[in-house]
């Protein structure tokens, strides 16, 4: 990668820093754990640069490493924490969203393939075909999971798939 | 999609902390030395990031560190934990995430341990390879099909940890992990005295007296114990530490005695840390 295209992908890291933290926060929900997500990702954007071909893609790129990152941590997570049998509600698979809460709340509270669609395109205006990028799914599993997504949060669906 | 403008609004209210700039410009560093160096021709999928644990776990250790740290990438002092191997492969079903120190010094110490270390990650890697290959065997053998097969995965981690350090010491822990069915894990700790190029043992600093001292710390600790996952004597439970016995140097020069999973408790109780005070 060359020189120009650098400087513009740290260019980018440092403006954008918050938005990564946010949403690095928004899986994790631990602050120290959302800065080391963003400093790994940042890290790892750096050393896979010559990966990124195209300054256009540069967000989509970064949010995908971004966004491992945080998935990362979620299933190593999983892995440590034990839930005896009888904690386990049978009923939870059927309807997983708490009715009550914010907009905000339920979002998060959303399995995180589905809420990573509703948030990077509600919170950070991506269009599908990015998200397509960002998830690795294909257009058809974006749209899919993000009406799902929609209709578990009982919001209109109407403007979801502008741009 | 209106009912999304107050979502958004308590999305971008989460407070951003003040040391976020100074973590995304570390990671920018990290990052441009891993892409740039290429150490001992290794080139493992991402590549090889040097330092990146020293610069996460060590900054607020040594202030020489601190110091080297704040301007440029190089430290100094007479050593570094470096990240030698440093790669996540994933095909699906096996996702390894491996990241392997090296200690970067003069003398026979240094060479010695990263032979070790290099020789155990190489051992373990095998061993769940292995692994998922016999339980493949016999998930098919009983009657599972491919396809069922397909649904599975294992992770496999290597990585390590700074526990302390100084200008001439470091303390640390190589911590290899499998989770097929037997959550395997096995964690090596290091004590090294990078000047004297030699092992820290716990008779350097505890003293002469260091079973006792030792003895004593954990048999308080496992009287005040409350949760009774502590093996009894004739259940096999604690004698008396060892030259064997794994522990690591705190950054108050403290020791802390660590006890794998079953040793001397039921598992439930995980890895048994008992610090010794001084």
């Amino acid at each position: 990668m060359s020189r120009i295209l650098e400087k513009q992908l740290t260019d980018y890291l440092v403006t954008d820093q918050a938005r990564f933290y946010r949403l690095a926060y928004s899986y994790l929900k631990d602050r120290e754990e959302a800065l080391d997500a963003v400093q790994t990702a940042v890290c790892r954007a750096l050393e896979k640069q010559h990966e990124l071909k195209d300054s256009e893609a540069l967000r989509a790129w970064f949010y995908h490493i971004l966004v491992n990152v945080c998935m990362d941590v979620l299933r190593r997570r999983k892995r440590v924490m034990l839930v005896p049998p009888e904690a386990l509600d049978t009923g939870s698979y059927e309807d997983p969203m708490p009715s009550d809460g914010t907009l905000a709340q339920r979002v998060d509270a959303l399995p995180p393939e589905v809420g990573t669609i509703i948030k990077l395109r509600f919170y950070e205006d991506l269009s599908l075909k990015e998200i397509s990028t960002v998830t690795g799914c294909n257009l058809n599993t974006v749209k899919t999971r993000l009406y799902a997504g929609l209709k578990k949060l009982r919001v209109s669906m109407e403007g979801a798939e502008e741009r | 999609m209106n009912e999304f403008k107050h979502a958004r609004d308590e999305y971008e209210s989460t407070p951003i902390p003040e040391e976020l700039d100074s973590r995304v410009r570390a990671g920018i560093r990290q990052g441009e030395m891993g892409s740039r160096t290429k150490r001992h021709g290794f080139r493992w999928g991402i590549g090889v990031a040097a330092a990146c644990m020293v610069m996460v776990g060590g900054l607020n250790v040594s202030p020489t560190f601190a110091a080297a740290a704040s301007d440029v990438p190089v430290l100094g002092g007479l050593f570094q934990i470096l990240t030698v191997r440093n790669y996540d492969a994933e095909d699906g079903q096996v996702n390894q995430h491996v990241s392997v120190p090296e200690v970067d010094a003069e003398g026979d110490l240094a060479q010695q341990v990263n032979a070790e270390i290099q020789e155990r990650v190489d051992a373990h890697l095998a061993q769940a390879q292995q692994v998922w290959e016999d339980y493949h065997d016999a998930f098919i053998a009983t009657g599972g099909t491919e396809d069922e097969w397909s649904q599975r995965e294992m992770n496999v981690d290597v990585n390590y940890e700074i526990k302390s350090q100084t200008d001439t010491t470091v303390s640390f822990v190589v911590t290899m992990t499998q989770d097929m069915f037997d959550a395997y894990n096995e964690q090596t700790y290091y004590n090294l005295d990078i000047a004297a190029d030699k092992d820290i043992t716990l008779a350097d600093v505890l003293g002469e007296d260091w079973v006792n001292i030792c003895n004593a710390a954990v048999q308080t600790y496992i009287d005040q114990d409350t949760t009774g996952l502590f093996f009894s004597a004739d259940e096999g439970g604690f004698t008396t530490v060892d030259e064997a016995t794994s522990f690591y140097l705190n950054e108050d020069g403290s020791v802390t005695l660590v006890f794998p999973e079953y040793t001397i408790a039921a598992g439930a109780a995980g890895i048994v840390e008992i610090p010794v005070a001084g």
